[in-house]
């Protein structure tokens, strides 16, 4: 199939990422707990590693693919020293 | 033809997955406590994620534009959507917990709680 | 995709605010992460994946983490 219909189907499916991105960001920055926050933000870089797939697909460029595994990754990394410390008041030991 | 059907298909479950990022996105910011968004962003992480990762690779199976590196996104897209498929769901559960047991958020629409009595805010 | 990047850049100034205004540590620990990764975002859309791959697990991995080992070893809320 040619390029250009994938390339103007990424132009038309961008601004709906863009208004998500906007919201999670919203409940990232104003949550009451800190639960809430990491929660946004967890689901933001998930889906913000399935958007740089989609960039490097419209970028025509494949060498930018390894950066969302590693989005993917250390995410929950994050994820699970916010649940350590919030369950026992210290992180290493 | 077959590299035209992937292609749509691929095409489909990009679109799919930006209309349930939105849908994610919007709950997030409407329930009203912590425990109820959970939901949203399990909407966000497998509907949004995992679907538009396998789309975006079977796209790139599919085009033949992006000469012979394709099969490079091809492999990254399809670890990166297992290791979400993986990874998601586990920190969600890890942070739901650790809440629970520090008790920073009461559960609000509450029937019964038998993991502790005192977090239950019963209606009316 | 400049008007991406701009907007990109303008919710990670408004999370650098938050995180040097806020007195609960853990919470500002948790603002820098979304800064983190939104200059992230900002770093692929500038064509730089070498030095996304090194900022990543700098800035969202390593850096909270040594932050909350520092907090715990000290007192959770700044004082006056």
């Amino acid at each position: 199939m040619d390029f250009s219909i994938i390339q103007s189907f990424i132009i038309y499916v961008l601004p709906i990422y863009m208004v998500a991105f906007v919201l999670y960001t919203i409940r990232a920055l104003k949550g009451p707990t800190i639960s809430d926050q990491v929660l946004a933000i967890d689901a933001m870089s998930y889906d913000l590693a399935a958007f740089l797939v989609v960039l490097s697909i419209f970028f025509k460029e494949p060498i930018l693919i390894g950066t969302a595994i590693v989005l993917a990754l250390w995410i929950y990394a994050l994820d699970i020293y916010i649940a350590k410390y919030l369950e026992k008041k210290e992180v290493g030991e | 033809m077959i590299e035209d059907i992937l292609v749509v298909i691929g095409m489909i479950m990009i679109g799919v997955g930006a209309v349930a990022d939105l849908i994610a996105a919007i709950g997030m910011n409407r329930f009203k406590n912590f425990y109820l968004r959970l939901h949203a962003a399990t909407i966000g992480t497998i509907w949004g994620a995992f679907v538009p990762l396998i789309g975006a690779s079977l796209v790139a199976t599919g085009c033949y534009c992006l000469g012979s590196y394709r099969w490079f996104v091809t492999g990254g897209g399809i670890i990166t959507a297992f290791l979400v498929l993986i990874l998601a769901p586990a920190g969600s559960h890890a942070l739901a917990r650790a809440t629970h047991r520090s008790g920073l958020v009461k559960v609000e629409p509450c029937v019964v709680d038998h993991l502790n009595e005192e977090m239950c805010v019963k209606e009316g | 995709m400049l008007l991406v990047t701009a907007l990109a850049s303008i919710f990670s100034v408004i999370a650098v605010y938050y995180a040097i205004m806020e007195k609960n540590l853990v919470r500002a620990v948790v603002f820098s992460a979304i800064q983190s990764t939104i200059y992230a975002f900002i770093y692929y859309m500038l064509m730089a994946p070498d030095i996304v791959l090194v900022y990543i697990p700098v800035a969202v991995g390593l850096y909270p983490a040594v932050i909350l080992i520092l907090i715990s070893k000290t007192e959770k809320v700044e004082k006056q």
